[in-house]
């Protein structure tokens, strides 16, 4: 698919609510060990919008030191095909695992267990003192929260408001589950983290982020469903608000880039409204039928957002795809 | 200590019900100050309760007094006797309220000879209010120990016919669920259907209720009949 050209009379300018747009294209995400012999063919070949390293901390040795030798390897092996390379820490020893994991490279960090908007600020303020140790740009790094706990969750709009470092929500439904006591098994007819998710979506929008999750009930399941139960997972996942997920196969990528997004099809629709609506106005019409639809100016806002949401999408994927053509790659 | 699933309401005035009430092997007795008690015969049921809490509390069951908001202070005065576990607050709507209710059962600890922390405090939110500040509120007091679901006040605050389906609900429920687990409380609802609420609800749609609710994280409830206290022990047994 290629990019959609907006029609003539779309001048460019920014338009209204255009904040409203994704912040990032980052519809598929993948976790990776840095232990994992395969890392770089992995997220080569798995065409995630970004990779996850999870950096095991080995008790037999300074794991500091340890980690410090293996990241920047890692950063870029986890890069080659064009993802964005995140580094997951923990909240409890997060300084300790900064210190050890922040190199060049990286998009940002994934902090878990966070339970207030103090850890948040805590890892804020150690990443600007890396950027300026490790000649990365100051404010660069981005810091995503790992939902997994109670106060995660009531304390959602503190800990999205406690730095501007703050971008995404990810919600990591088994180990809130399990927090909440609740039973991660989908034997409800109804997803019993629902609010939970329209609150974090709602959340991190307001701040300018966006948030990461799957439609129940594979989202608890986790399994490795057939293509068209994934993708209407995933179809269920963006009309609620989400932005992407984790996916825990990766199988589940290829839906996700696709589906996290609006498609090749919408897109089109979207040039023709477009298109029709400036006619329309150009005759001093304020609203005009296509379709057996009319269309006024909420409709025509709504359809250059999302015209640049596809495009955006497009040009990611282009990105990725000239990472895989490089020589070498 | 396993987890208080059924928490039965027992009407403070009658004595028969109290003296019958263990029958039913509810997790923890509740006596009644509230809606199950005729305002004439309020002051019957306070008397009453320095007996019968002593009593429920040589059998070692957990007894519990749940107060009227409007008239706690009083109640929480007819309550506090030796035997007694702890007071239910229905309707907290800020923290002071809690923290106040907290001192009181201090004084009253003190001047009865009780252990000084022994009472606990269990608050039932029942406004809208109550649920937005529903952390602050828990936190309020250290004796606070459970954190539940109100239901009749709550329907008649908000709007929606109690017969019919109350959409708000689950909502409030995962609002007061989280706070609860965010705080190390427990957490007490079920997830009452159209038709089986309050006290018309069935064996078959208690047990329906108690076990949606433990899957989503509850792990216990009031029952509000005695019918009703089998079909929660049932619905928040683990599976």
């Amino acid at each position: 698919m290629t990019t959609q050209t907006m029609p003539s009379g779309a001048d460019g300018s920014p338009l209204a609510g255009e904040k409203l747009t994704p912040k990032y294209i980052r519809r598929s995400l993948l976790a990776l060990s840095i232990d994992d012999p395969q890392l770089a063919q992995k997220a080569f070949a798995s065409w995630a919008d970004a990779v996850i390293l999870d950096a095991a901390k080995r008790p037999d040795r300074n794991w500091q030191e340890d980690l410090k030798a293996r990241m920047p390897a890692a950063i870029h092996a986890a890069a080659r095909g064009g993802a964005e390379v995140f580094v997951r820490i923990e909240r409890d020893t997060a300084v300790a695992e900064l210190d050890a994991t922040i190199f060049a490279g990286l998009s940002g960090v994934v902090l878990k267990g966070a339970t207030g908007p103090d850890d948040v600020v805590t890892v804020s303020r150690r990443l600007s003192a890396l950027e300026v140790a490790r000649g990365i740009a100051g404010g660069s790094l981005e810091i995503d929260v790992e939902v997994n706990t109670p106060g995660a969750v009531w304390h959602s709009l503190e800990i999205a408001r406690a730095s501007p470092r703050f971008g995404v929500f990810l919600i990591n439904e088994a180990e809130l589950c399990r927090n909440l006591g609740m039973q991660a098994s989908p034997t409800l007819d109804f997803d019993p983290l629902e609010y939970i998710k329209s609150q974090l979506i709602t959340v991190a929008t307001s701040v300018g982020g966006q948030a990461l999750g799957m439609s129940y009930p594979l989202s608890l399941t986790e399994e490795n469903a057939n293509d068209d139960a994934v993708a209407k997972a995933v179809r269920r996942a963006r009309d609620t608000g989400f932005k992407g997920a984790v996916c825990p196969h990766a199988s589940w990528i290829k839906f996700c880039n696709e589906g996290f997004r609006p498609s090749s099809e919408e897109a089109a629709y979207y040039v023709k409204v477009i298109e029709v609506f400036a006619e329309g106005i150009k005759r001093g019409m304020a609203s005009v039928p296509i379709d057996g639809k009319m269309i006024d100016v909420p409709v025509d806002v709504r359809a250059k957002l999302y015209l640049k949401w596809a495009n955006r999408a497009q040009e990611r994927d282009d990105e990725k795809a000239r990472a895989h053509a490089k020589p070498g790659a | 200590m396993n987890p208080r699933r059924s928490w039965m309401i027992v009407p403070a005035h009658d004595p028969d019900a109290v003296a019958r009430c263990q029958e039913h092997k509810p997790d923890v007795v509740v006596l009644d100050l509230e809606y199950s008690v005729p305002p004439k015969s309020k002051e019957a049921a306070r008397a009453g309760l320095a007996d019968a809490v002593k009593k429920l509390g040589e059998a070692q069951v957990d007894a519990f007094v749940r107060v009227e908001r409007d008239t706690r202070w009083a109640d929480v005065r007819a309550a506090m006797h030796r035997g007694l576990k702890g007071i239910v607050f229905p309707g907290p709507d800020a923290p002071e309220e809690v923290s106040d209710l907290g001192n009181h059962i201090a004084a009253m600890e003190k001047e009865r000879g009780l252990d000084p922390g022994i009472v606990e405090l269990v608050l039932m939110l029942e406004s809208a209010k109550g649920f937005w500040n529903a952390a602050a509120i828990a936190q309020a007091s250290p004796r606070v120990t459970a954190l539940g679901v109100g239901r009749i006040d709550l329907t008649m605050q908000l709007g929606p016919l109690p017969q019919d389906e109350f959409r708000l609900y689950r909502f409030l429920m995962t609002r007061t669920l989280v706070a609860a687990r965010m705080l190390g409380q427990q957490p007490l609802g079920a997830l009452w259907r159209p038709g089986s609420r309050g006290g018309e609800a069935t064996k078959a749609g208690t047990a329906k209720a108690a076990r949606e609710a433990r899957l989503m994280g509850f792990t216990g409830c009031v029952c509000a009949t005695a019918e009703q206290v089998a079909p929660v022990n049932e619905g928040f047994a683990p599976a």
